[in-house]
C-alpha cells in the first residue's frame, strides 16, 4: 500500500470506485456533480484553472475507508487501534513533490485555486479537507483538520471554535500578542486525515500516529515561509499564520458533519504567505457530509472498543453507522455473560457524545440492518432492556439538545438511550435457533438450471 | 472598486442574501473574478451578517 494521495487514487480506481470525468467543470458545480455520483469523482479539467484537476467523495462510504486502510469494512477499528498502538516518527526530506510549485508574495494568491462551490447556504467557499500544521514552543507539533471560508485572495476564516490542541496553541500566542504560523497540506493520504481527527494526547505528534497507521514514517518537508513541516506528497499546501485578533470574524455558515447547515460563527483569520504545489496539482475537495462522518468512524469506533474492554466485556464487532454521522450511534456485537449487555451499553454510552447504543450477540451481523432488526425485534423487551440515562454531555449542532434555549456559552446535555438486544437471560439459546432448509447442502440451483 | 464588486454592494444593500444567491446571480461572470470581486467586497469592510447567516451591508461602515 503507497503513502501517498495519489497511490490512494490509483487503489480506488483499481477497485472500480472512481469516476473520471474528462470535460471541463465549473468549481461551482463540482460537489453538486459528486453528490450525484456513486463513485468518488475525479475532474480531469477545471474551467478557468487549466494546470488544475480535482478530485472529491473518496472516503464517501465505508467501503473506500477500507480500501483506504487495506483491511475489511468490519476490521477498521481493529486495524486503526493497532495503527495508533505503534507510531513511527516522521522522517524529513530535502526535496518534495508539494513544492514543485511556489507563489509568495502577490502571486500567493487564493483565487488561483479552483475553491469549490459547495452548499446553497454556505457562507463561502470552503477549503474542507485540511491538514493543519502548527506549533507551540512548550506542546510542539500539532495537526489536526480545519475548515477554511474564503474571505479575499489573502485571507480565509477558520473554524477554531470547538476545542483542539490548535485552539489552545493559538490562544497562547493571542496572549502574547503574536501570530500563529501555521501550514495547510491539502491532498494527502487519508492515514494523515485520520491522524489529525484522532484526539491524540497534546505532546503526541499526529505524524507519528500516521506513521504507524502506514507502517512506515511519513515523509516531510520543512516549508518554505514558515518554521513548520507538511507532508512533502501533499498535492498543495498554504503558508500563513492565523492573525492575533481572536474570535472576531464571521465564518460561516457550513454544511455540517450532521447532515445540517450550520451556523455564523466568530473565529480568528487566516493570512496566506505562500502556496506551494506539484506540477501538476490536484485540488482535494473532502466532500460534506459523507468523508468527514467517515473519518469519524474508526476513532469512534476504537473508542467503543476501548470502552468495552475497560468494562471486561469481550467485543465481537462494532459500527458507529453512517445515519447517526458515525458520531452518535454505537452498536456492537459481543461475547455476553450474564449481565454484560447492561454493562456494555453503559461502556458504550459513556464514549464522547454517543447518545444511542446498541449492543447484541456474537450470532448477529451488526452490518446488516435486518439482522439487527431481529435482533431488536426478538431480544428485546422494552420495560426490561431499554436504559436512558439523562444529563450526559452533549453537541450543539444537535437541534434536539434545544441549544438556542442556553444562554451565552451554556452547554447543551443530551440524554442517552441503550438497547440490550442481547438474549435475555433465562431464555435458552436455543429459542434462537435460525431456520434451517432441507437437503440445503444436498441441490445446487445450478445443476437446474 | 470593480464593477463586479459594486455590483455584488448594490444587491446586498437591496436586501441581505446567502453568499449561494449572490453567486448564481452571477454564473455568466467567471469563478476567479467573482472571488476577487468578493475580496474586494469583503477588504470594504461594509459586510454584516443577519441570523440566517445572510450577507448585508451595513448601515454605516463599521
Amino acid at each position: 500500500m503507497g503513502t501517498g494521495f495519489r497511490e490512494f487514487l490509483k487503489q480506488l480506481e483499481d477497485a472500480g470506485e472512481l469516476l473520471r470525468l474528462p470535460k471541463a467543470v465549473d468549481p461551482r458545480h463540482l460537489s453538486a456533480l459528486m453528490a450525484q455520483s456513486p463513485q468518488a469523482t475525479f475532474f480531469q479539467q477545471i474551467a478557468g484553472y487549466p494546470d488544475w484537476r480535482a478530485v472529491g467523495a473518496v472516503l464517501s462510504t465505508r467501503r473506500r475507508l477500507a480500501l483506504a486502510m487495506g483491511c475489511p469494512e468490519h476490521a477498521i477499528a481493529p486495524r486503526f487501534e493497532e495503527g495508533i498502538r505503534r507510531p513511527i516518527e516522521a522522517r524529513l526530506v530535502e526535496r518534495a513533490p508539494c513544492q514543485e510549485v511556489v507563489w509568495t508574495g502577490e502571486d500567493a494568491d487564493l483565487t488561483r485555486l479552483p475553491l469549490p462551490m459547495m452548499h446553497v447556504k454556505d457562507g463561502g467557499p470552503y477549503i474542507s479537507g485540511t491538514l493543519v500544521v502548527s506549533r507551540d514552543p512548550e506542546y510542539g507539533r500539532n495537526v489536526g483538520s480545519y475548515r477554511m471560508m474564503y474571505r479575499t485572495p489573502r485571507e480565509t476564516g477558520i473554524d477554531l471554535v470547538s476545542s483542539s490542541d490548535m485552539r489552545v496553541y493559538y490562544q497562547r500566542a493571542l496572549d502574547q500578542g503574536r501570530p500563529l504560523p501555521i501550514a495547510v497540506a491539502v491532498g494527502v493520504h487519508p492515514f494523515e486525515l485520520l491522524a489529525a481527527s484522532y484526539k491524540a494526547p497534546i505532546a503526541v505528534d499526529e505524524f507519528a500516529i500516521a506513521g504507524g497507521l502506514h507502517g512506515t514514517p511519513v515523509e516531510l518537508v520543512r516549508c518554505r515561509t514558515v518554521d513548520l513541516e507538511v507532508p512533502a506528497q501533499a498535492e498543495l499546501v498554504l503558508e500563513g499564520e492565523l492573525l492575533p485578533v481572536g474570535w472576531t470574524a464571521d465564518e460561516g455558515p457550513f454544511g455540517e458533519f450532521s447532515h445540517i447547515t450550520g451556523e455564523v460563527k466568530w473565529n480568528p483569520i487566516f493570512r496566506v504567505r505562500a502556496i506551494t504545489h506539484r506540477r501538476d496539482p490536484i485540488f482535494y475537495v473532502l466532500q460534506m457530509p459523507w468523508e468527514n462522518d467517515w473519518l469519524a468512524a474508526p476513532v469512534i469506533e476504537a473508542a467503543g472498543l476501548q470502552a468495552l474492554r475497560v468494562a471486561s466485556v469481550e467485543p465481537v464487532a462494532i459500527r458507529a453507522p453512517v445515519g447517526s454521522c458515525c458520531y452518535w450511534t454505537l452498536i456492537a456485537s459481543i461475547r455476553k455473560r450474564p449481565g454484560e449487555g447492561m454493562n456494555a451499553l453503559l461502556a458504550l454510552l459513556s464514549v464522547a457524545e454517543v447518545k444511542l447504543a446498541i449492543v447484541t450477540d456474537d450470532d448477529i451481523d451488526i452490518g446488516n440492518p435486518d439482522e439487527l432488526d431481529w435482533a431488536m425485534t426478538f431480544r428485546v423487551q422494552a420495560d426490561r432492556d431499554v436504559l436512558i440515562v439523562p444529563g450526559g454531555r452533549g453537541k450543539h449542532i444537535d437541534p434536539s439538545v434545544r441549544a438556542g434555549l442556553l444562554g451565552k456559552g451554556g452547554l447543551p446535555t443530551t440524554a442517552k438511550l441503550g438497547i440490550d438486544a442481547t438474549i435475555p437471560e433465562g431464555v435458552p439459546r436455543s429459542h434462537y435457533e435460525r431456520l434451517r432448509y432441507f437437503a440445503k447442502d444436498a441441490v445446487r440451483l445450478e445443476d437446474y438450471r | 472598486m470593480s464593477p463586479l464588486a459594486q455590483s455584488l454592494v448594490a444587491e446586498l444593500r437591496e436586501r441581505p442574501r446567502h453568499f449561494g444567491e449572490l453567486v448564481e446571480a452571477h454564473m455568466e461572470a467567471p469563478w476567479r473574478d467573482f472571488l476577487r470581486a468578493w475580496g474586494e467586497v469583503r477588504a470594504a469592510d461594509v459586510l454584516e451578517r443577519d441570523d440566517a447567516g445572510r450577507y448585508r451591508i451595513a448601515a454605516s461602515p463599521s
